[in-house]
Parts: structure tokens; C-alpha cells; sequence
């Protein structure tokens, strides 16, 4: 049992060391919380030199922030967690180019235009099955499922993979995996640009006169919304908003006829190598910071309850044992992915908002519990009968008994199988990146979406992860060669 | 002070609808051995699993020196847990299977409840621990831990954890059946020297001889009562009740 104090006490150690991140804390206003991409180049994504969150929209909404008097925190998240996010009230405005459209505006508070641009249709090179619009129906496209232009590619009869963002999207086209994108004329020039791919092409306008692209604010802020559209407009009338575009557009999109915007300069192409070299330190960040803390503080709080879950279903009172019944059963039967949604969306909803690495904990910690539970009942189950009687004829009673005398044994047993529960503890942080959380997988999503250097990028996110794998795999052996000390001369 | 240790009275216990003790009574003056026979199944265990308070009996008194419980008075739940654990705080008990703890060693077996339970100083538990050792003949393994013993050995460290509580009286349920022929005489020897020493206790065994040299008072149980009680000269070698008899000539046959 000390060993496993000792575990628990280096455990809160590592916290302390590397305490979690800063986007974990939750601010009042004046300060205003913008949730954005952070992976759709070039409105919203990290510049690869500095690493520092940076696009065409994140640089309006600064100068609006300029303007209005407001201090930004910048929120980063996937596209179809954003509109969520702000309804939970964890973001209080999108800055991701937000197109406006007719349930948007019913449901939103939308600000002025501050980009006006067309959509296109994207094909692979040379694909004449899609020449415009119109033939899309039939076919499969890869969108962002609650993007705008999702919508506009069901409308025209299209069926729609969702995506991630446009460079995922891109890599399923390339690879023949869908039939065409819809999405923003600038957003596509960039990534031709930026990549130099000649795989696909744009096959024409996406039939629409033209998407304005707005800031997204709760419907219910509205004094909010006013500074946003009275700062817009000083912006524009100082050309503030037009220096911006054509820093990064050389045209002026910021007005409805600005100009053909002109990507070709680009942002540069890197090497593969290089991307790598720039991605290694932040992805190292992302796994000190987030992901083995994350882990750590999981599985200690997990075990924990895991304990409290396998005595209350051991015990001879139904009512306890029925509730422990049941949570164990939810817990294994429903997805992880859905029960980090529950905690992380679903509880705000009846007040209960944490922030992100909260949030993620609280799920981990739960999820953990509900396995370990049968593995801490059976290990205990495993510890003869008699070694209970015998703590108790020498005056321990159950809570010592159970410490002392039974744990430690049952130790011997669980090691093994909560090892397991633990290196997948591990891998499951990844799925921390889908609520606002930047640990290892989301930083080589990052960077990922900026480069387009999916396998070299996602494989070294792996290594890292095998990496503490293989630490802990070691861990475990050692600490099952102690346990064992006692039965194996 | 009287100088009757344990005083038993009108104890029943029943699993389910099986009567195990129907009516159980008898006393054990201070510093007297009483020996337990009975054919299997007869409640021997339970009877003993009763006086510690393993086993709650329906009805009936248990006292111990000065603590005594009226179990169809014991209160439900928490009072009535602390009210077993004062009663098992009487005695120390020795169990046919040992029972010893795996993961401490030889010392730390004998140490645990005195230094743990009775929050008694380690030093001076220490010290004790080694003498007690050293009456049962194991002073050389204080450090091992019990797989690296051999039966008997275990059986006597066990013996030695229960004498560490300084109990008021020691329960032996069987402590020789679990063993090998050759290693019951040394687990034995240890249990006639502490009857000399004027421990009272109470013990579960088949071995006839045995109970013959070291019992002031042999209590032969059936069914779940009491059958024939007296010193081991009247129940062993003038045995009065056929069943007492016939249980006789089979243990003697077969041991
Ligand atoms: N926990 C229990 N639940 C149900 N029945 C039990 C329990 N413990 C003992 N019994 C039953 O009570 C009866 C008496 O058991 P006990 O162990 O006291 O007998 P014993 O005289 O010690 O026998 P042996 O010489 O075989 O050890 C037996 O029929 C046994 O099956
Ligand atoms: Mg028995």
C-alpha cells in the first residue's frame, strides 16, 4: 500500500511540476473569449516559424478587441464543436469566417461583413465528371458537417463526409476518397498555394452570388455585438480592415468588390523535415502539459473511486451494490468519446460547467472507475477469506483490514490488468483535443492542418505516445517483480 | 476478579434452517485448558467462531473475562460491530490453515496487531515478538516471510501472533489437521508448553492423545450441543454416552 502513496504522491508531484494549462482557467468578461479554428490557413492558423496563433480573422478580431477596448483569449477548437461552444457559454464569440445565412441569423447574434468571398468547387485534377455546381448531385463531398458550405453541398444533392477542416478534406480527395469540397474560394487558393499540390483543381464557382462572412456572438449579447459592428465599421473606414486583406490577400475582401484575391505569393512550402523539427518542441509541450498530467490525475482519481465503486458493489447493502451495478454498466456501455461530450457540453446545460482540463478529467476519472471497479472487486475477491478473519482476531477492523491486509495482496492481482487500463488512459487523452484541450494529438493536428504533413506528423505524435508506453510497461514489470517478492522464492 | 475466564451460556446459531448450536453452556476456569470433540459437522468451529465473535450466534451469552455480550441484545450495525470487537479483543486465535499474512514477514506477522490494533509502543513489541520467537523455537526467522517455511513452522508463528495481543484466553481450531504427520508432534509441544505456562484456552482437535495430557476439561459436542463433558479421564477413558464412544473408537482407529 505505501507503494501505492508513493504512486499518488509522485503523481500530484508531476501537477505541480507541469500544472495544467492556462486555457483551463474560465474569465469573466471585460475579457472576451474568441473561438477559432486555429487550423484554416489563412484565416485562422499557427504560423509554423513562432508557433503563435495567427490568420487573416485573427487579426481583425485583435484590431475590433483595439478598437472596443476588449482583452481577447484566444479559444481553439474543431469547427463542428464551435457553435456548442458558444452556446455552453465557453466562448463568447466565433471569429472563424462564419458565413451568414438564414438560421444562423434566427439563431445568432451576426455582426457586419467583414469578408465577402464566393465558393468554389474543388476537384481532383482533371476530373471532368465535376464541372460545376449542379454536379454534385449523387456524389460525395468532404465538409466541416455544420459548415455553410456542407450545407450548400446537400443542397445541391451532394452526400457529405464530414471532415475536420479543408486540408483533411483535401487528403480525401486526393486520395479518391470523396468526389469534391466545397469551400471558400480563399481558403482553397491558399492551400494550392501553400502545398504546390497539382492533384486537385477548382472546377468552378459554387453557384452562389457571392458568402459574407461574419463574427458569431450569442444572440443574447447584444451590447457585445454592438462594440463588434461599431468597431467593424471604424475599422473599414479607416482601412484598417483593408491593409489587413491585403497583407494577406492582396485584394480587398473586406468590401463586396475588392478584387480577385491573389494567393500565389503564398505562405512558402517546407520541407518535411522542417515542419517536423518546428512541431517536435510543441508536441513534447502538449504531452508535459496536458497529456501526462491529464493522465496521471485520472488515473489516481480514477483508482480512487474505482475502489470506493468495487467495496460499494461488495457490500451487503443492494441499494449500495445496485448503484455500483449500474455505474459500472453505463460506464462500459456507452462511449468514451460521448461521455467527455456529456461532461464537457451536456452538464453546462444544467449548470454544471467545468473548465476544459476539468472537464476532461472528470470524464477520465469516471471512465477509469467504472473498469477498474470489477478489476479492484476481483482482486479483492482473490484474497482468501481467512486473511480478513485473521486481521480481525488481531483487532483490525474493516477499513484497516482492507489496507493493510487485503489491498496489498489484491495488488498482486490488479497490477496487470489496470496497467492495461492505464496505457489506454494514455491514448485515450487524444480524444482531449475534441474539447478545447491542446495536448500531444492536437498539436500535430495543428500543425498538420498548416503543413499537410499527416503521416510523417501524426507517426511522430505516435512515437511520442509509444514511447511513454513502453516507460510504463517497464514501470509495471518492476512493480510486479516487488509484489511478487513474497510468493516466488 | 472471578476466577471463571470464559462462562458460555444458551448459545444457539443457526445458518438458514440448519441448527448448528441448540443450546450450548459451559465455563472455563482461569488458566485451564478445555478441549473441543466432536464428530465433523458437530459445531465445533462455530461454537469456537462464537466465543470471538467470527460467527454471531442468535441467542445466548458469551463472557470473557470482563466483557460479556447478550447476542439477542446486540444492537444492529456500528454498536453492534464494536461491541463483537471488544469481545474479539479477548482472545487470540489460532486457525487450522494458519492464516499467516503473505506479504509481511516472520516479525511483522507477530507485531502487526499489537503495534497497529492496540497502537502499543514498536520497540517494546519488538522485543516481545522476539521472545515469543524464541519460545516456539523460530528465533533464526524473524526476517523470513511464511512461503519460506515449512508447515509447522508456519503453525508455530502463528501461535506466536496470537500470544503477541496478550490475549485473556487462546482459541485452537484444529491447529495440527492442515499438517503433515511428522510436523504435528513440534505444533503440539508448543501447545503443552503454553498450558504448563497456565494460559487458558480452548482447543478443536482429533488428536486423542494429545487432549488427554494437556485438558483440565473435554467438552464432546454432537449435533450442536454439549453430549458429555468432564476431565479426560471420565470422557475419554470412561466415556458414559454411546455416540461419545463410538466417536471415540473411530478417531483411535483412524489416528
Ligand atoms: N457459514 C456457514 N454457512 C452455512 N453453513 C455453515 C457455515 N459454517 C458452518 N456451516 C455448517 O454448520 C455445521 C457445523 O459446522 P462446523 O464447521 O462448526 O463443524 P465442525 O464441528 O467444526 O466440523 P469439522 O470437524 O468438519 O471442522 C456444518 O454442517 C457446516 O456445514
Ligand atoms: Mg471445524
Amino acid at each position: 500500500m505505501r507503494q501505492v502513496f508513493r504512486g499518488v504522491l509522485l503523481l500530484l508531484l508531476l501537477l505541480i511540476v507541469f500544472p495544467p494549462p492556462a486555457n483551463a482557467r474560465d474569465q469573466q468578461p471585460p475579457v472576451v473569449r474568441v473561438g477559432t479554428e486555429g487550423t484554416y490557413p489563412p484565416f485562422s492558423f499557427h504560423d509554423p516559424g513562432t508557433q503563435e496563433l495567427t490568420g487573416y480573422d485573427i487579426e481583425v478580431v485583435e484590431a475590433i478587441a483595439a478598437k472596443a477596448g476588449w482583452r481577447l483569449e484566444f479559444v481553439e477548437t474543431q469547427w463542428d464543436a464551435i457553435f456548442p461552444a458558444l452556446d455552453a457559454g465557453r466562448i463568447d464569440l466565433i471569429a472563424n469566417q462564419v458565413s451568414r445565412n438564414d438560421e444562423r441569423q434566427a439563431k445568432y447574434g451576426l455582426s457586419s461583413t467583414y469578408t465577402h468571398s464566393r465558393g468554389v468547387v474543388v476537384r481532383r485534377t482533371g476530373d471532368d465528371r465535376v464541372k460545376s455546381i449542379a454536379d454534385l448531385k449523387g456524389k460525395t463531398t468532404a465538409q466541416s458537417s455544420t459548415s455553410n458550405w456542407a450545407k450548400v453541398a446537400r443542397d445541391a444533392g451532394a452526400r457529405v463526409e464530414a471532415v475536420e477542416g479543408f486540408a483533411q478534406a483535401a487528403a480525401l480527395l486526393t486520395q479518391g476518397r470523396v468526389d469534391a469540397i466545397v469551400n471558400d474560394n480563399i481558403a482553397v487558393l491558399d492551400y494550392l498555394t501553400t502545398t504546390g499540390s497539382k492533384d486537385v483543381e477548382i472546377a468552378g464557382d459554387a453557384g452562389q452570388a457571392g458568402s459574407e462572412q461574419v463574427l458569431a456572438l450569442r444572440k443574447t449579447d447584444t451590447a457585445l455585438l454592438a462594440q463588434a459592428n461599431q468597431a467593424i465599421e471604424a475599422l473599414r473606414a479607416d482601412g484598417t480592415l483593408r491593409g489587413i486583406s491585403e497583407k494577406y490577400f492582396r485584394a480587398d475582401v473586406s468590401v463586396r468588390d475588392g478584387g480577385a484575391a491573389d494567393l500565389s505569393q503564398g505562405r512558402g512550402q517546407r520541407s518535411t523535415w522542417d515542419v517536423l523539427r518546428s512541431t517536435a518542441w510543441p508536441m513534447f509541450v502538449g504531452l508535459v502539459k496536458v497529456t501526462i498530467p491529464l493522465t496521471a490525475l485520472s488515473f489516481a482519481i480514477g483508482l480512487v473511486l474505482a475502489l470506493l465503486v468495487a467495496l460499494a458493489r461488495i457490500s451487503p447493502f443492494r441499494v449500495l451494490s445496485g448503484l455500483a451495478r449500474a455505474f459500472i454498466s453505463v460506464i462500459r456501455g456507452t462511449p468514451l468519446l460521448l461521455q467527455l461530450f456529456i461532461v464537457f457540453y451536456g452538464l453546462p446545460q444544467i449548470g454544471l460547467k467545468f473548465p476544459p482540463f476539468t472537464a476532461a478529467v472528470v470524464a477520465f476519472s469516471l471512465n477509469v472507475a467504472g473498469y477498474a471497479a470489477e478489476v479492484v472487486r476481483s482482486a479483492i475477491l482473490s484474497v482468501p477469506r481467512g486473511q480478513f478473519e485473521a486481521a480481525a482476531t488481531i483487532g483490525f477492523g474493516y477499513a484497516q483490514a482492507l489496507r493493510r491486509i487485503v489491498l496489498p495482496q489484491a495488488a498482486r492481482t490488479a497490477v496487470p490488468p489496470l496497467s492495461n487500463t492505464l496505457l489506454s488512459l494514455l491514448k485515450d487523452t487524444s480524444l482531449g483535443s475534441v474539447v478545447l484541450l491542446t495536448e500531444l494529438f492536437r498539436e500535430s493536428q495543428l500543425a498538420a492542418a498548416e503543413s499537410n504533413e499527416f503521416l510523417a506528423l501524426y507517426s511522430f505524435a505516435g512515437l511520442y505516445y509509444w514511447v511513454i508506453c513502453v516507460a510504463l510497461s517497464a514501470a509495471q514489470k518492476r512493480l510486479e517483480t516487488r509484489l511478487n517478492r513474497y510468493v516466488i522464492a | 476478579m472471578t476466577d471463571i475466564r470464559i462462562e458460555v451460556s444458551g448459545l444457539h446459531k443457526a445458518f438458514g434452517s440448519l441448527e448448528v448450536l441448540r443450546g450450548i453452556g459451559f465455563t472455563t476456569p482461569r488458566g485451564t485448558s478445555t478441549v473441543l470433540l466432536g464428530p465433523s459437522g458437530s459445531g465445533k468451529t462455530t461454537l469456537l467462531r462464537s466465543l470471538n465473535a467470527l460467527d454471531i450466534p442468535d441467542s445466548g451469552v458469551v463472557r470473557i473475562d470482563d466483557v460479556s455480550v447478550d447476542f439477542s441484545l446486540l444492537p444492529p450495525g456500528k454498536a453492534g460491530r464494536a461491541t463483537a470487537r471488544d469481545l474479539r479483543a479477548q482472545s487470540g486465535m489460532v486457525f487450522q490453515s494458519h492464516n499467516l499474512f503473505p506479504h509481511r514477514t516472520v516479525l511483522q506477522n507477530i507485531t502487526e496487531g499489537p503495534v497497529v490494533a492496540q497502537k502499543r509502543p514498536p520497540d517494546e513489541v519488538v522485543a516481545e515478538a522476539r521472545v515469543l520467537l524464541d519460545q516456539v523455537g523460530l528465533a533464526d526467522r524473524a526476517d523470513s516471510y511464511p512461503y519460506q517455511l515449512s508447515g509447522g513452522q508456519q503453525q508455530r508463528v502463528g501461535i506466536a501472533r496470537a500470544l503477541a495481543l496478550k490475549p485473556r484466553v487462546v482459541l485452537f481450531d484444529e491447529p495440527t489437521s492442515a499438517l503433515d504427520p511428522e510436523l504435528v508432534g513440534e505444533v503440539l509441544s508448543v501447545i503443552r508448553d503454553l498450558a504448563a505456562q497456565g494460559w487458558t484456552m480452548v482447543v478443536v482437535t482429533h488428536e486423542i492423545r494429545f487432549a488427554e495430557q494437556v485438558a483440565d476439561q473435554v467438552l464432546f459436542l454432537d449435533g450442536g450441543v454439549i453430549v458429555e463433558r468432564g476431565t479426560p479421564e471420565r470422557v475419554i477413558g470412561d466415556p458414559q454416552e454411546e455416540r461419545t464412544r463410538r466417536f471415540l473408537r473411530r478417531v483411535l482407529e483412524h489416528g
